[in-house]
């Protein structure tokens, strides 16, 4: 069959469209390999991560990936409170920063958080966020109004809470977080993480208490 | 969505008789297709669009977990303000429009001529209406939610080649009665008419990439 040049043009048009996006995508892979090779491979835990509960011995190690302004989140919430309640000094329970880019304000809350932590807080903010969320959640419009008021409401000093929240080394901080849960195969939030092995999405309080009571039990 | 069935002019009812060397126009063999086709296809992705939004009224508990991916975001783009712009699910406007759509392709097909012109120039204005609607929900898909929907993206490319089809068709249909410059154009369109939505299309493909690429580029 003889092809018309309008066929020909179209079809060389996709072709050449593919190309460029395979080119750039390979070009992009080349690049993230050649940093994550300088920088050792990514962690769970790190020195800096937030912790909610300590073991003495760090033998069961729970890590979340949160979003303060994500739906899924909140709903976790209370069993995440819960766990830490009922395993407090017998697992080690982190949490770290995963602010999904299309929510307008968990970026914003993040730093609020990691601002908060900076004077000792980040426990007392972390439980605003989600005591809050269905205020300010899903909203299109800045809450950083708002957001000062929770850090008033906890008597921080609100020269330096506007200083770090402003602060390029705390954006870094989220940033980075959620960087290294990118290399970890984090995809979404909340992302659960038992002594380095990711766990099945949203796990109920017994499944979740099953595995953390085997992984002591070992 | 690419057709080279422009060539096969053998039936040639839908040709306006025109007086010395025959302009070049698309088949409306080629038409009827594209519009039955893409009826077809649009209304089987309105109808899916509207009996999901029906199960995420009937459990609105679910609560997938918030994801980076742009296709499966928890900003769910149906349970967006933008998905109900008129106060009802736009996807109710889909199966009427797509029906219409998919009823004028099989006239087409039955009968090239069936259809007066005054029709072809209202389904016209009313695929028109539909692409302007498009493309506000594309710029609210990409940087508004920023999640995509792939029935909605069946939608958009739909509207937009039934839209370039049925006025290459009404072109067609008006020649006798239009200037030189007006038949130029039309054999122009009916000569590239893959082309156009092909365009379209590869160009929109881009804006998907450039929004999402911090996603694309974890999956490579």
């Amino acid at each position: 069959m003889k092809l018309t040049t309008n066929a020909k043009f179209s079809i060389a048009l996709v072709a050449v469209f593919a190309v460029v996006l395979g080119a750039l995508l390979l070009g992009n892979r080349r690049g993230t390999e050649g940093t994550s090779a300088g920088v050792s491979e990514a962690s769970v835990l790190r020195d800096d991560t937030h912790l909610l509960s300590t073991a003495p011995d760090n033998d069961v190690v729970l890590v979340e990936f949160l979003d303060f302004e994500c739906e899924a989140c909140l709903a976790m919430y209370p069993t995440m409170e819960r766990i830490r309640a009922e395993y407090a000094d017998r697992i080690t329970f982190g949490v770290r920063y995963f602010p999904i880019p299309s929510h307008t304000n968990s970026g914003l809350a993040a730093r609020v958080v990691e601002a908060s932590s900076r004077q000792g807080k980040f426990v007392e903010m972390y439980q605003r966020m989600y005591d809050t969320q269905t205020q300010w959640g899903e909203s299109s419009e800045s809450q950083e109004a708002l957001f000062r008021t929770f850090a008033q409401d906890l008597g921080l000093d609100m020269a330096s809470f506007e200083a770090d929240m402003n602060d390029p080394a705390v954006a870094e901080r989220v940033k980075g977080d959620f960087n290294e849960g990118i290399d970890l195969g984090v995809q979404g939030t909340p992302t659960l993480f038992l002594n380095g092995v990711q766990l099945p999405s949203m796990p109920t309080y017994d499944d979740l208490t099953a595995r953390i009571d085997a992984a002591l039990a070992q | 969505m690419t057709s080279t069935g422009a060539r096969g002019a053998h039936v040639d009812t839908g040709t306006p008789p025109t007086v010395g060397s025959s302009p070049k126009v698309c088949s409306p063999y080629v038409v009827g297709w594209i519009l039955a086709g893409g009826g077809a296809l649009g209304l089987a992705a309105s109808l899916i669009l509207t009996i999901e939004k029906f199960q995420l009224l009937a459990d609105p508990s679910y609560r997938p977990s918030c994801s980076i991916n742009p296709v499966l975001s928890c900003g769910s783009v149906m349970s967006s303000p933008q998905a109900s712009l008129f106060g009802f699910p736009n996807s109710i406007l889909g199966v009427v429009a797509f029906t219409v759509l998919l009823t004028t392709g099989i006239v087409t097909l039955i009968e090239a001529k069936a259809l007066p012109r005054w029709y072809w120039r209202c389904l016209v204005i009313g695929l028109f209406a539909g692409a302007v609607l498009v493309h506000w929900l594309i710029f609210q898909s990409l940087y508004r939610i920023q999640a995509l929907c792939p029935y909605c993206m069946v939608v958009w490319v739909v509207t937009m080649t039934a839209l370039w089809y049925a006025t290459l068709h009404l072109g067609a249909r008006s020649l006798s009665a239009s200037s030189r410059t007006v038949k130029n154009i039309v054999a122009l369109g009916a000569g590239n008419h893959s082309l156009v939505p092909t365009i379209w299309i590869l160009s929109v493909a881009s804006l998907i990439v450039s929004a999402f690429w911090d996603y694309w580029s974890t999956l490579a």
